[in-house]
């Protein structure tokens, strides 16, 4: 073997290296972009899946357009106070108005002691009723339509 | 809650085994290539027509190989004090900047010989050790970036009168034509101060952006452009107007290109309006033309772009005697780096280093592209790609607009000043003496590239424990 063959192999052994290194660093970034892509995929997942929503369809004597929509967990409560889940700052709504809660796949509504009173298809809810969707629950003045 | 969780996490110790496995092919590139020096030497000493026997007497002893061996123990040292203080910050910057650092030092080593400099190699080695230890140093005292943040400008004011001062002396004392004239001595200790001020100019431009966003992105209405709004654009374009008058004012043609393309890339950051851009290229151009018919200096560089070295048998005796002089640099070059071919003439087998003037900082791609060859060369832009894709990742995953400005802005100072000598040197754009990020030789250069670095890491580290806290 001639110093040249030598130096040669050590050349190309240089460049195989080379291309290893930069084979691995790319193989990494690959990883690390795949992990990332499934951290997101959980973040979304993670997220409550919207389950329904209340829309207004008679705002009475408040200020709250017809059409505005508010989304419900499957505990929501609704009233004036700022601890409620959807808040309605109204002079006619109590600081707890109204408990929703959603139990086998079926909407209970019911009243939390107002004073305007909450009514489900115009019946008064002192008890918990079972809600469908497309019904009307009215929240003292304020007429909602239950809707996915 | 959250700290308490932090805690936690720091607690659980994480060992940093990508970094570690991405560590070693690198080292031994290093050593191979060290090893393979002196026998180049022995064979380019020797070599008279016939083949030179192979012998073991011939390889190079541990001994020969004891500046590289130096590099190699300093950064794992490096990689265990990360290990234990940083476990959460980036793994692949590490493993990236060791090997071009330490390629920097194999070229400086290998240049030596036939430059002004005989010690070269062992001062380039110097420098990457003392820039380690600044690295380590950002890494471990950039506890809170808030404080590069609120005294921005103290900063920009400090980084100008330095290099205003370093330039006046330069204006005074040397002539505009020899290479290095914004140094600034201290004793046996040359620095170049512009090249920390190009990470003043970022912190200043990611702090002022980040603090003024929303207005600079709103933009003033005018018919059917929208143009940024000046009162908010003013302090940047005094910043940038100062520095590109200092950097023309002495021939600086590739830093004030560097600074102008921080400021367009970082503009572009803040306000994610490409109309800016586009913009600032038209003024960007009105600006060359009137510089391209102003100065001589600058006709002068741009003709050797003109250069055409494939029709060398038609030359003139106009364009020979250019090609002997101002076109030297270029034309040799491109000589050295076409013989260089695909696989290249081995690392310490080239001529570039002899023949082309000042091959080791300025015209470096080219003593590369010719000893590791076109697939080299791609290799190592392969490199400074991935370099640039996990500081802009580190800029998406950052939770404050400073520290993501920030992060970004330093990448781009790699990818433009790569883009930059790589085009100079294949005669794309007019040759500045702009070093590439850590292959060139220069102390301030590689230290700064480490600064860089090191804030860079740091962010990546911050950004991971907010992320544990808040998770």
């Amino acid at each position: 073997m001639t110093l040249d063959v030598f130096l040669l192999i050590l050349r190309l052994l240089g460049l195989v290296l080379l291309y290893l290194f930069l084979m691995q660093v790319v193989i990494s970034i690959t990883r690390d972009l795949r992990k990332t892509a499934t951290v997101n995929q959980d973040e979304q997942s993670k997220l409550p899946p919207v389950i329904g929503h209340l829309i207004v369809v008679d705002s009475g004597p408040s200020a709250i357009p017809p059409g505005t929509s508010f989304s419900l967990n499957p505990q929501t409560t609704i009233g004036r106070g700022p601890t409620n889940t959807i808040q309605i700052s109204e002079s006619f709504v109590s600081s707890e108005h109204t408990r929703m809660w959603l139990r086998g796949g079926v909407w209970y509504v019911q009243d939390a002691g107002s004073k305007n009173g909450t009514f489900l298809n115009n019946q008064p809810a002192r008890e918990a009723l079972a809600a469908r969707v497309g019904d009307i629950i009215q929240v003292g003045y304020l007429r909602f339509k239950l809707t996915q | 809650m959250a700290k308490q969780l932090v805690a936690k996490e720091i607690g659980r110790r994480h060992y940093r085994w990508k970094e570690l496995s991405l560590l070693i092919v690198p080292l031994i590139i290093l050593i191979l290539e060290m090893f393979q020096l002196p026998l180049a030497n022995y064979y380019r000493a020797n070599i008279n027509g016939q083949k030179i026997p192979f012998s073991t007497s011939i390889l190079p002893t541990v001994h020969d190989l004891v500046p590289i061996l130096g590099l190699v123990a300093a950064v794992a040292i490096v990689h265990i004090l990360l290990t234990i203080f940083f476990p959460k910050a980036d793994q692949m910057l590490l493993p990236i900047v060791a090997l071009l650092s330490g390629l920097g030092v194999l070229f400086a080593i290998r240049n030596a010989p036939s430059s002004f400099d005989p010690n070269m190699g062992i001062k380039q080695l110097v420098w990457v050790l003392v820039g380690l230890v600044l690295f380590l140093g950002v890494v471990f005292g950039l506890r809170n970036m808030d404080w590069l943040r609120r005294y921005k400008y103290t900063w920009a004011a400090l980084g100008l009168i330095l290099v205003g001062i370093t330039l006046v002396n330069a204006l005074h004392v040397k002539n505009l034509d020899s290479p290095t004239h914004d140094q600034l001595n201290f004793g046996p200790l040359s620095l170049q101060p512009s090249e920390f001020l190009k990470i003043i100019i970022v912190i200043f431009f990611a702090a002022y952006l980040g603090e003024n966003q929303d207005v600079i992105a709103e933009g003033v209405r005018l018919g059917p452009i929208s143009l940024p709004p000046m009162r908010q654009l003013g302090p940047l374009l005094l910043m940038l107007g100062i520095s590109l008058v200092l950097f023309l004012g002495v021939r600086e043609l590739g830093l004030a290109l560097l600074i102008y393309g921080i400021f367009l890339s970082m503009l572009y950051l803040g306000s994610n309006k490409l109309s800016y851009v586009i913009g600032g290229l038209a003024v960007f151009l009105v600006l060359g033309f009137i510089g391209y018919s102003l100065f001589s200096y600058v006709r002068a560089r741009f003709a050797a772009v003109g250069l055409d070295l494939v029709n060398w048998p038609n030359w003139t005796q106009a364009t020979l005697d250019f090609e002997r002089n101002q076109g030297l640099q270029i034309a040799q070059g491109l000589v050295a780096l076409s013989s260089g071919g695909i696989l290249g003439t081995g690392f310490g087998l080239g001529h570039a280093s002899a023949l082309v003037p000042v091959a080791q900082s300025d015209m470096i791609v080219s003593v590369l592209g010719e000893e590791f060859g076109l697939a080299g060369l791609f290799a190592l832009i392969g490199f400074y790609l991935v370099l640039l894709y996990r500081g802009f990742r580190i800029a998406i995953e950052a939770r404050e607009p400073f520290h993501q400005l920030l992060a970004a802005g330093l990448t781009s100072i790699f990818g433009i000043q790569t883009l930059i000598i790589c085009a100079g040197n294949l005669k794309l754009i007019p040759l500045t003496g702009i070093p590439l990020p850590f292959l060139s030789y220069g102390g301030s250069s590689v230290v700064a590239n480490f600064i860089i670095i090191g804030i860079l890491m740091r962010i990546s580290h911050n950004t991971a424990l907010e992320k544990e806290g808040l998770a």
